[in-house]
């Protein structure tokens, strides 16, 4: 904890003077919301093509840029899960012409795991909008002795360190969810870090680890081939690709609610006027069919916060996340 | 049988549609092209293709994107031939033998040779994909850290009298590998290592431009000063100049076979890549041949083996791919993006559910296949013709390519310093010859090493005889074992050879 806010209060400096810089620009600031967007608009993917971040980034873009009128180009900029490509829109002027899709791992988990991360999440961004969140779904090979989370908690109670759950690594969303119910059970689980999802799949597949907290879409294609069997999903309601599979919370572990989630970021110090009017544009996206086909597709659930809900959201996801990397003793 | 065939005729009716076959056809161009452009590798092809296939029919996009990805396998070769520098970072170990036959006028040769190598380990792997996809991913499902590192192991091992000229060298330089290796996220505890507080080091050095600074730019400036290319006398080709003789026949068939083997082996293990493949068929066929003197000399062995296994490994990278949903490398995980992307989710259902799509894109490597075959030889004149190109316009235009390549996979300049500072130091090694190969060995399998060793002790709780234990991780071993005898027992190993040449006499003849 003391080591965010000794960061928050270089950033809040930082702020400061940004914000002292505005103010003398201000009036060229005004004029600028109003014609806004008068060329294109970037988004930064911190990630290569390909990925889930990447899909709602291109179709938020297609929307974005037929309301507004501008063409919306998506940038890719992978390295470092994702930090890469923060950090370059954190840095970026705050004109509303870099955005960045940002994720649970680039603007919450790293700044509660890295005390060498060059941004701050909370006070170098102002966000647009949380766009949408995810639960994940704890699954087991179908041919496993786990048969709930009440058998998962008996045996890592009685066997501390033995039950083995793979992630696509440190500081991921599946990683701090592990960590989670660890913490909210009481028990001690292993985590075994991958270099990426695809990895650890393979290896609960093959029966080299016991569980995994698993993206909902490529988790549930395995459960229809009867190759594992989801234990509950992560989030606060019955998913709806995974009917009648429990919810964490209701298989016995009172309050757990663990989400990844997407969102629009732009740099901290974007003019009010600029923001609003690219709220609006993202929540009228929202609406349209093309994105609702991608939602129900990819098994998303549509958040849509305004800029100050976000805001507060991210500031309470790093603060829960700092507490659970603070408990697990992950940063050493 | 019958229900083979039927989905044989599914594909082909998929793969022969016109619009499948102009796809096909630009993804294979595309392919060979950016290949054959030192720098600009396939994975960089098919981010920046990606989106512009938003808005085809999935079948379509992923014959496009699959394109790309294996025609890029068989125009690598050609720039390691014909001027030392590596097209993909996979082709790297093409320069040990290819540019010396290049030197020695045989550019057509080798180039012909190259793309035979390529189809026959191209077909041999889509053979077992059609057949056997189910069943080899099951036995790749086996593999957990313990036999990935017994395999690497054996990699390192048996690569580790890779290039000519001094052991130790070679030897400092695969540390020298590790050690850059080193650089990045420890995957265990994810804290930053080694990256000096730069953000962008933080996965790592990129491979592609650690391959294009030690070969790539590293060649250029050793060059720079030299007035002109075509020091070999090529004048006009002769499909004659082209065609191997007998003997050469001879020469290259069982490599290329052993190495299409090796290839669609490391090829069908996920998170493997061409890369390795070429490396370990290179170091295979250096270790059985009779004559390893001859490689790095302009071996048509040497040539074939790597060139085999790379095509073959991108062919059998798509059996995990596509029975799992497992990506073979990352090459292969972008494509399965592409699937998401379309609505289709990769998965042990795949072959069942979307069986247009998968008999489609089989059928679609043949005619691909086919196409870039007759597509690579009549382009072998223009492809020498290159060489006449004076060095003082080709050699920046190689810079520049390089530096959009290793720039287009992240979007980021610091790549471009790092394919800088890497072409200083191959300099360095160059003029003090120290051999490349080694470094990018150690490079490669240094992490695999690392990562694989501890995440088996993390799940063994830190026991060692876990790797004695599996029966397949013991094999490797003791091959690992088998192979370090043959090292420090050369004379036993001279009277072995010795015996079996007495006792098959008419073997090699000529």
């Amino acid at each position: 904890m003391k080591k965010i806010f000794s960061k928050g209060l270089v950033s809040a400096g930082l702020a400061l003077a940004i914000g002292a810089a505005s103010m003398f620009a201000s009036p060229a600031n005004a004029v600028a919301a109003d014609s806004y967007p008068d060329k294109p608009i970037t988004i930064v993917v911190p990630f290569p093509p390909g990925g889930s971040t990447d899909l709602l980034a291109r179709k938020i873009g297609e929307a974005l840029s037929s309301s507004l009128g501008q063409p919306v180009v998506v940038e890719n900029r992978g390295g470092a899960g994702g930090t890469v490509g923060a950090n370059y829109v954190a840095k970026s002027d705050p004109d509303g012409y870099t955005l960045l899709m940002g994720v649970t791992g680039s603007n919450a988990i790293s700044a509660a795991l890295r005390d060498d991360l060059p941004y701050s999440p909370v006070t170098d961004f102002d966000p647009v909008s949380i766009v949408i969140s995810s639960p994940l779904v704890l699954v087991v090979r179908e041919d496993s002795d786990f048969k709930s989370v009440q058998d998962v908690i008996a045996y890592a109670k009685a066997n501390p360190e033995y039950f083995t759950h793979g992630t696509p690594g440190v500081g991921t969303s599946m990683h701090m969810t592990g960590e989670l119910f660890g913490l909210e059970s009481g028990t001690k689980l292993l985590h075994v870090p991958y270099k990426g999802s695809a990895a650890a799949l393979q290896d609960l597949l093959g029966g080299q680890i016991n569980a995994m907290f698993g993206d909902i879409l490529v988790t549930s294609e395995y459960v229809k081939s009867g190759d594992l069997r989801p234990l509950a999903v992560t989030g606060t309601k019955e998913h709806f690709l995974l009917k009648g599979v429990p919810t964490i919370a209701e298989a016995g572990i009172d309050g757990f609610a663990a989400f990844s989630w997407q969102g629009v970021f732009a740099p901290a110090g974007t003019p009010t006027a600029v923001l609003d009017k690219l709220y609006t544009a993202v929540s009228a996206a929202l609406e349209t069919d093309a994105l609702k086909e991608v939602f129900a597709q990819r098994g998303f659930l549509v958040e849509g916060m305004n800029p100050a809900d976000s805001k507060a959201f991210i500031a309470s996801e790093v603060d829960k996340w700092t507490k659970v990397v603070e408990a697990a003793g992950l940063k050493k | 049988m019958s229900e083979f065939l039927a989905n044989i005729q599914l594909g082909l009716s998929t793969a022969l549609s016109a619009e499948a076959l102009l796809f096909c056809f630009l993804g294979v161009t595309v392919g060979t092209v950016v290949g054959v452009l030192p720098g600009i590798g396939a994975l960089a092809a098919i981010s920046l293709a990606l989106p512009l296939t938003y808005y085809l029919d999935p079948t379509t996009a992923l014959i496009m994107l699959a394109g790309i990805f294996y025609g890029a396998q068989y125009g690598g070769s050609t720039a390691s031939i014909l001027l030392n520098l590596p097209g993909t970072a996979t082709s790297a170990i093409t320069c040990l033998d290819g540019y010396p036959l290049a030197q020695q006028g045989k550019a057509p040769l080798a180039l012909f040779v190259t793309a035979i190598n390529s189809f026959v380990g191209s077909s041999f792997a889509i053979v077992l994909v059609m057949g056997f996809a189910p069943l080899i991913a099951g036995f790749a499902l086996k593999f957990s850290s313990t036999e990935y590192f017994s395999v690497m192991l054996l990699g390192l091992v048996a690569a580790s009298t890779l290039s000519v000229g001094s052991p130790f060298k070679a030897l400092a330089m695969v540390v020298f590998g590790i050690v850059l290796g080193q650089v990045g996220t420890d995957v265990n505890t994810g804290m930053f290592r080694f990256n000096f507080g730069i953000l962008e080091l933080a996965d790592g050095f990129g491979l592609v431009a650690v391959a294009m600074g030690l070969f790539g730019v590293a060649e250029i400036m050793a060059n720079v000063g030299q007035a002109s290319g075509a020091p070999m006398g090529v004048k006009g080709i002769r499909f004659k100049d082209m065609l191997p003789s007998r003997s050469e026949w001879k020469e290259i068939w069982k490599p290329t076979l052993r190495g299409s083997v090796i290839g669609s082996f490391v090829g069908a293990l996920p998170g493997t890549g061409p890369g390795i493949a070429s490396l370990m068929a290179y170091a295979a066929e250096k270790r059985l041949s009779r004559d390893p003197s001859q490689f790095g000399k302009g071996s048509l062995a040497g040539l074939s083996a790597p060139e085999a296994a790379n095509n073959a490994s991108v062919q059998a990278a798509f059996i995990p791919t596509l029975s799992l949903g497992i990506p073979g490398d990352a090459v292969v995980a972008v494509l399965m993006g592409a699937m998401i992307l379309h609505g289709i989710t990769p998965g042990p259902n795949l072959i069942n559910d979307q069986p247009t799509m998968f008999w489609g894109l089989i059928m679609s490597f043949w005619i691909g296949n086919l196409m870039l075959l007759f597509l690579n030889i009549p382009l072998i004149g223009l492809w020498v013709r290159l060489l006449s190109i004076p060095y003082r316009l080709l050699y920046p235009a190689i810079i520049l390519f390089i530096c959009i390549g290793v720039y287009s996979a992240d979007n980021n300049v610091f790549d471009i310093y790092v394919v800088l500072a890497f072409g200083l130091i191959g300099y360095a090694m160059r003029k003090f010859s120290y051999p490349a190969t080694p470094v990018l060995l150690g490079f490669i399998l240094g992490p695999l090493l690392e990562e694989h060793f501890r995440r088996a002790m993390l799940l063994s709780h830190g026991d060692l005889t876990i790797f004695l234990q599996r029966p397949i991780s013991l094999v490797f071993l003791l091959i690992s074992l088998m192979f370090l005898g043959s090292v420090f027992m050369p004379g036993l190993r001279s009277k072995l050879v010795s015996r079996v040449r007495r006792n098959a006499p008419s073997d090699d003849a000529d």
